[in-house]
């Protein structure tokens, strides 16, 4: 079997051609609802290059998407930098910051290294607030961050663009070696090293692959939305939707955390005139619980399994 | 300096009382049980609504409190636990899950805002120049009953050895025919008990709203990391030194930095030992 095959190359094409379209088609207030939706796919990218595959799982995601956001507020709003470095630098700093995450996987694994990244994005909230407040902006964050683009379109544009450039690379990167050694690292970390793989560097790689696409999504939403807090960033309500949008839409896949951040987005929206409020969590939780209870592969296994007995049926 | 060992004692023994049940069920099934800080928030409601809304006797409010935690125990094993046996680390996600549509749950029935609950005991007494609510005191007189009537149980009463064996062993328990299954069921339900009568407190201490269980689960688990996996003691002990650590911070700091110790204790334990202070890799 190719690596890269026609087919999967025209489903590329025809979900760009897709997105593309897509203002020609829905209001402007459906285009906001894509671009949640986009940055969420490309935190559980993120989020899945390191755990859906090596299995260190990552509880402080939001503590690496926090450092990418609050570096690129910090150097454009205080210290006047454009947004053409900010940006690169933040992403440079998001991955000097993962480092602080990658130490801890060198020895422990399992929950235990899930429960290391909690402390560390608790750890972060707290320090925030008091840290240079000057510049943090404490409890109530940044406000009035430069923001890049201006009306739904040219939002949903951006984002859609940074999202389709995430997934298409982090997919050609999952197609390489990188990516089958990765993966043999979630099953089996032992016979991985037996067979002379370096497993540190090949968690180095993840935790830098994964934290460069953290810092990324992280500093393009900073300059979307403009204002930012502590609590709705280092909180575990968002690290729950990260890791929900991935394991509804299949955890080792790309385009099943696309799918997870789509569904779990509109979901929301879906529900909002019924259940104003944070309510709406109860059925989306209660969706997510029992998706993850009775099918852990996803919706994207789900989609296979119909295309396939569909095709079967009509061969 | 009474007054930070006043006050440190009764944080301390608050704090020991909310690790109680989270150490049983990380000792016998070696489970994080995320959902551990939405017991604390269940009891903490079951308490307001019977005894605030309804207006029964405060200590039916804790008695139900208690049951519906402990029901709140044994749902979780059967439908989340022992479905994913063994999968350590899907109960954690799943219970994390488990954990917001708690919140979400108590969101729809109570609403957003923060309830002041009136405590089991009403009043507050002066010691050395500091104001102590009786609650607080009975939390800290409560928790040290507690610890040692489970400290007993475990090592005197045939389930409490019962449980020893299948945390060490679960296999060679199985042999000695133990049920396996229904010991871990009965820590559950225990370890949901625990946390509802420890809602009860906790939210008289601070507040009670919906998103009250993210700061309890993490002290919790940093007493029990720190105190080391199944030490009962341990976590009498840890429970001690946070809450010291906390109220020393607290007044000669910055109150805002009050959880960083916590925080960097459980990176620093989870790093250098894992098996923490006082881990021998048992209960009791």
């Amino acid at each position: 079997m190719k690596l890269i095959e026609k087919k999967h190359l025209v489903a590329w094409g025809a979900f760009l051609l897709i997105m593309l379209l897509m203002p020609n088609f829905v209001s402007n207030g459906t285009l906001r609802i894509f671009i949640f939706a986009n940055f969420l796919a490309i935190f559980a990218i993120s989020w899945d290059v390191l755990s859906g595959r090596t299995g260190y799982i990552s509880f402080g995601h939001p503590f690496l998407i926090g450092i990418g956001v609050y570096a690129t507020a910090i150097m454009s709003k205080r210290f006047g930098m454009p947004v053409e470095y900010s940006i690169p630098l933040a992403v440079l700093i998001t991955m000097l910051g993962s480092v602080l995450i990658f130490l801890p996987a060198l020895r422990i694994k399992g929950s235990y290294f899930a429960l290391v990244t909690l402390a560390f994005m608790e750890l972060a909230y707290q320090l925030v607030q008091v840290v240079r407040p000057d510049l943090t902006g404490g409890t109530r964050g940044i406000f009035g961050i430069k923001t890049l683009t201006r009306g739904a379109e040219n939002g949903f544009y951006m984002s859609m663009s940074l999202m389709f450039a995430v997934a298409f690379s982090a997919w050609l990167i999952m197609r390489t070696q990188l990516g089958t050694a990765l993966s043999a690292l979630g099953m089996q970390e032992e016979s991985l090293e037996g067979s002379g793989k370096s497993t540190t560097k090949l968690k180095l790689a993840a935790f830098m692959l994964s934290a460069f696409i953290a810092g990324l999504g992280g500093a393009f939403y900073a300059h979307y939305v403009g204002a930012i807090a502590p609590r709705t960033l280092f909180d575990i309500n968002f690290l729950f939707t990260i890791i929900v949008a991935v394991l509804l839409g299949g955890s080792g896949t790309i385009i099943g955390p696309i799918i997870g951040a789509f569904f779990l987005t509109f979901l929301l929206e879906f529900l909002r005139p019924y259940l104003p409020g944070a309510g709406r969590y109860f059925i989306y939780g209660a969706i997510a619980l029992l998706l993850y209870m009775y099918q852990p592969k996803g919706i994207y296994n789900l989609l296979e399994k119909l295309y396939q007995r569909w095709r079967g049926g009509a061969a | 300096m009474t007054q930070i060992i006043i006050q440190g004692m009764l944080l301390s023994g608050l704090y020991a009382l909310i690790a109680i049940g989270f150490t049983l069920i990380f000792s016998v099934g070696r489970v994080l049980n995320l959902a551990y800080g939405a017991y604390l928030m269940i009891g903490g409601y079951v308490y307001f609504y019977i005894s605030q809304q309804l207006g029964l006797p405060k200590g039916i409010g804790l008695i139900l409190a208690a049951a519906v935690g402990c029901l709140a125990g044994l749902l979780k094993y059967r439908f989340i636990a022992k479905p994913l046996k063994g999968n350590h680390v899907a109960i954690e996600i799943a219970t994390l899950i488990l954990a917001i549509v708690i919140q979400s749950a108590i969101i729809l029935v109570f609403g957003e805002s923060t309830k002041i609950l009136h405590s089991l005991v009403p009043g507050i007494v002066r010691l050395e120049g500091v104001t102590a609510p009786w609650s607080n005191i009975l939390a800290t007189g409560l928790s040290w009953v507690l610890i040692i009537a489970v400290f007993i149980f475990v090592r005197q009463s045939h389930t409490g050895r019962a449980m020893l064996a299948v945390s060490q062993d679960p296999k060679g328990a199985a042999i000695c025919g133990i049920n396996g299954e229904w010991i871990n069921m009965v820590t559950w339900g225990i370890s949901g008990l625990l946390g509802g009568v420890a809602g009860v407190f906790f939210a008289s201490y601070t507040q009670l709203s919906p998103f009250m269980w993210v700061g309890p689960l993490i002290v919790t688990v940093a007493i029990v990391i720190v105190g080391g996996i199944g030490s009962i003691i341990g976590t009498l002990i840890v429970a001690h030194i946070i809450g010291f650590l906390e109220v020393i911070v607290v007044s000669y700091i910055a109150p805002e930095l009050r959880g960083i110790f916590t925080m960097l204790l459980i990176i620093l334990f989870l790093i250098f030992r894992p098996r923490g202070l006082f881990g021998r890799e048992e209960l009791a």
